[in-house]
C-alpha cells in the first residue's frame, strides 16, 4: 500500500499520496526559487500556495487522499515557474528558469567526495559509470585517485537547493525524480534523487564500504602530514630563533664541514651598508618565518579538518612575504653591484733553490689568531674569522701544488677581490694582507691572510700556487695539508683523497701530480 | 524572428493595463481576474497574475480585502484604490495613442 502524507497548505489539511507530495514539494521549491528573492515574493508565493488549496479542495478525489494526477492538474493550472514568465526581469533575476547545468559534487549521493555523483547528474548518466572508470583508472598508477582529488578540490558543492537545480539542469530534475520515483517506492534521501537500477544499487554498497575505508586512510593520511607539517613548522622556527637570535651554537650545522650560521647575522656589517643590516634581519626573518606559520596552519587545518573564512588573511600574509621577498632582492642586487667585478694580482718569485725535500710549515696560524667570530660558508672550505675590535677579517688561502716544467722551484701568490669597477676590485686585491718566507729547506707560509681594517668584505681569495720539480718530496704541517686543495694525480681520487686526509704529510711529485710517498714504494715492487 | 516571444512580450507590456481594466468594472477575486484574463486568451497559466497583484497592491494601484470561502482558505477580494483610478486612466490615454500610432502606420 502506498504511504500518505499529511500536509498543511493554505491553513487546509490535506492527505497526499508519497509520490504526489514529492512532486508538489519539488513544485513549490521551484516557485520559492522563483520568487523568494524578489519584493513581495512571500506574499505571491502565500498566494499561490492558498489558490493550490483551494484547487486542492474543488477536485479531492473520493477518498479524500490529493493524488499525482491532482498535483499534475493543478500544475497545469497554475503552471510552471518557467511558463508564468519568460520575458519577465523586474522580479530579479529569475532563480529557476534557464539555468544553465554545472557541474557540482552531488553532497546527496557521495562515497568519498560525490565527485561521481556529481559528474553523473552532469552528463545525465549512472554514477557507478564513474565510480568503475575512477577505481579502473586508479590502477594505473594512481591515476585515477590523483584526477579524483583534483575534481575534489576544484568542484563545488551543491548545497543549496537552487545549485541542486543547476546541477541537474534545468527542469530535467523534477521530471526525472517524477519518472524514477513513481516505479521504486525508495526514498534514498531528504532530496530523494535516485536515479539507479537494483543492480547499480548493490554496487553502489561496495563502494560506499570501500569509500568509508578510503574515506579513513585518507584522513589518517591528512593527519599524518599535518602533525608533521606542524612539527616542522614549529621546529624550524625554534631553529631560527635559537641559532639567530640566540645564537646557540651547534644547533644547526648543514654538512660536516661544520658550517656555522649563527654570526651570519654578525657578518652582515662587514659585507653590506651597516644601516641596511636590521631591515635584512627583519626582512628575512619574516620571509623565512610566515611560511613556517604557513605551514603550522595548514598542518592543524588538515588534522582537524575545518574550513575557515581565512581567504584575506592568507592574501595578506602572502602580500607581505612576497613583499619582503621583492625588498630583500633590492637590497641584494643593489648590494651585489659592489662586488660585480673581480680584480686579480699575481706575485711571482722564484724559490733560491730547490730542495730534495721541501717542508711546508705554517708560521702564523689560525689558532693563536684572536677572533671572536667564525663563518663557514657552505660547500667551500672557505671560513671567514671576525676581529670585532680590530675591523679586521681574517680567511684562510689555499694552496696548490703542481709540477714545474724545469728543476726550479716558484711560488704565486694570486688574489682576487670584487668591486664595483675593474680598478677598484683590483685596488681591492693588491691590499690584502699576506706573508711568507722561505728559510734553508723550508716555505713558511701564513695560515691565513688579511682584509684590511674597517674594508668590507668582497669575495676575496689568495691562492697560493706552488711549482715544483719532479721526484721532489713535500712534507706538509697539519695546517698546511688542510690548505692544499686536492690536485692529485687524475683518477683513483678517493683513495688518493683518504690517503691525503689520513696521510702522513709525506707527498712526492710525479708526472701526474702529487701523491702519497709509500704509494711509490709499492709501485716499485 | 521569433513569433511566440514577440506575442508573449506583446501581452506581458498589456498584462497589467487588462488586470486594472478588469478591476474598474467592478471589484472582484484573483480567479475571476483569471478567468477574464483567460478567455481574453492575455495569460495561460494562472501562476502569471499573481506575483503581478502583489506588485500593484505593493504600488498602491490595489487595495484588498479577505473574504470567507466556502470551498477552500479566505480569499482576497481586491479592487482599485483612488491612484489605482487615475493610473488606469493615465493608460487608457496612452493606449488610445499607441492604437492610434500602430493604425497610422499601417493603413498609411
Amino acid at each position: 500500500m502506498d504511504k500518505t502524507i499529511n500536509i498543511n497548505l493554505g491553513g487546509i489539511l490535506f492527505q497526499i499520496d508519497e509520490d504526489a507530495f514529492r512532486i508538489l514539494r519539488d513544485y513549490l521549491q521551484a516557485i520559492n526559487n522563483r520568487f523568494s528573492n524578489s519584493q513581495g515574493g512571500h506574499e505571491t508565493i502565500e498566494d499561490i500556495e492558498s489558490r493550490i488549496a483551494e484547487i486542492f479542495q474543488s477536485q479531492k478525489g473520493i477518498a479524500g487522499v490529493i493524488s499525482k494526477e491532482n498535483v499534475e492538474s493543478m500544475i497545469a493550472i497554475i503552471g510552471k515557474p518557467e511558463d508564468f514568465d519568460p520575458g519577465e526581469t523586474e522580479f530579479g533575476a529569475p532563480v529557476y528558469i534557464n539555468q544553465k547545468r554545472k557541474m557540482y559534487r552531488n553532497t546527496d549521493d557521495t562515497i568519498i567526495g560525490g565527485v561521481c555523483s556529481g559528474i553523473a547528474a552532469y552528463l545525465d548518466s549512472d554514477p557507478v559509470l564513474f565510480r568503475i572508470l575512477f577505481v579502473l583508472a586508479a590502477a594505473f598508477f594512481g591515476t585515477g585517485f590523483l584526477i579524483y582529488l583534483g575534481l575534489w578540490i576544484a568542484l563545488p558543492a551543491a548545497r543549496t537547493e537552487s545549485q541542486k537545480r543547476a546541477m541537474y539542469g534545468n527542469d530535467n530534475h523534477s521530471n526525472r525524480s517524477l519518472t524514477r520515483n513513481t516505479d521504486s517506492a525508495q526514498i534514498t534521501g531528504p532530496t530523494g534523487y535516485n536515479r539507479t537500477s537494483r543492480i547499480g544499487n548493490a554496487i553502489n554498497e561496495v563502494f560506499r564500504a570501500l569509500g568509508k575505508v578510503c574515506y579513513i586512510i585518507l584522513r589518517i593520511f591528512l593527519i599524518m602530514f599535518g602533525v608533521s607539517f606542524v612539527l616542522m613548522g614549529f621546529l624550524f622556527i625554534l631553529c631560527y630563533i635559537l641559532i639567530f637570535i640566540f645564537k646557540f651554537p651547534g644547533v644547526f650545522s648543514m654538512d660536516s664541514s661544520g658550517v656555522s650560521l649563527i654570526y651570519v647575522f654578525d657578518f652582515l656589517k662587514y659585507i653590506v651598508n651597516p644601516a641596511t643590516v636590521p631591515w635584512i634581519i627583519i626582512l628575512s626573518s619574516i620571509a623565512f618565518i610566515l611560511p613556517m606559520l604557513a605551514l603550522i596552519y595548514w598542518g592543524v587545518k588538515m588534522i582537524f579538518w575545518f574550513s575557515a573564512r581565512d581567504g584575506v588573511v592568507s592574501l595578506v600574509a602572502l602580500v607581505i612575504w612576497v613583499m619582503s621577498i621583492a625588498v630583500l632582492s633590492i637590497i641584494g642586487f643593489n648590494e651585489g653591484i659592489s662586488l660585480a667585478e673581480t680584480g686579480k694580482t699575481t706575485i711571482k718569485n722564484v724559490l733560491p733553490k730547490s730542495p730534495d725535500t721541501l717542508y711546508v710549515a705554517t708560521d702564523h696560524k689560525i689558532a693563536d689568531l684572536k677572533y671572536d667570530k667564525q663563518i663557514t660558508l657552505p660547500h667551500e672550505e672557505y671560513s671567514v674569522f671576525l676581529n670585532d675590535d680590530k675591523k679586521e677579517l681574517y680567511i684562510r688561502p689555499y694552496l696548490s701544488v703542481d709540477r714545474s716544467e724545469d728543476k726550479i722551484s716558484r711560488i704565486e701568490v694570486r688574489k682576487r677581490a670584487t668591486g664595483r669597477t675593474d680598478p677598484e676590485a683590483t685596488a681591492k686585491a693588491e691590499a690584502l694582507i699576506y706573508n711568507y718566507k722561505f728559510i734553508s729547506d723550508s716555505l713558511k707560509i701564513d695560515e691565513y691572510f688579511t682584509i684590511p681594517a674597517g674594508r668590507k668584505w668582497s669575495a676575496d681569495e689568495i691562492g697560493i700556487h706552488l711549482y715544483i720539480p719532479l721526484g721532489t718530496v713535500l712534507k706538509f704541517d697539519e695546517q698546511s695539508r688542510i690548505m692544499v686543495h686536492s690536485h692529485f694525480r687524475d683518477g683513483n681520487e678517493d683513495y688518493l683523497q683518504s690517503n691525503w686526509e689520513s696521510g702522513t704529510g709525506n707527498w712526492v711529485m710525479t708526472e701526474d701530480g702529487l701523491e702519497p710517498l709509500r704509494d711509490k714504494f709499492v709501485d716499485k715492487k | 524572428m521569433d513569433l511566440e516571444n514577440n506575442k508573449a512580450q506583446m501581452r506581458k507590456g498589456i498584462l497589467e493595463y487588462c488586470i486594472l481594466s478588469v478591476l474598474s468594472r467592478n471589484s472582484c477575486y484573483a480567479s475571476d481576474i483569471i478567468r477574464e484574463l483567460k478567455e481574453a486568451e492575455v495569460i495561460v497559466v494562472e501562476g502569471t497574475l499573481y506575483p503581478l497583484l502583489t506588485r500593484q497592491k505593493n504600488a498602491g494601484l490595489l487595495s484588498y480585502r479577505w473574504e470567507e470561502s466556502q470551498q477552500g482558505p479566505p480569499r482576497k477580494y481586491y479592487e482599485l484604490t483612488e491612484e489605482g483610478r487615475k493610473y488606469l486612466a493615465d493608460l487608457d490615454k496612452s493606449w488610445k495613442e499607441l492604437v492610434e500610432s500602430v493604425n497610422l502606420i499601417r493603413t498609411r
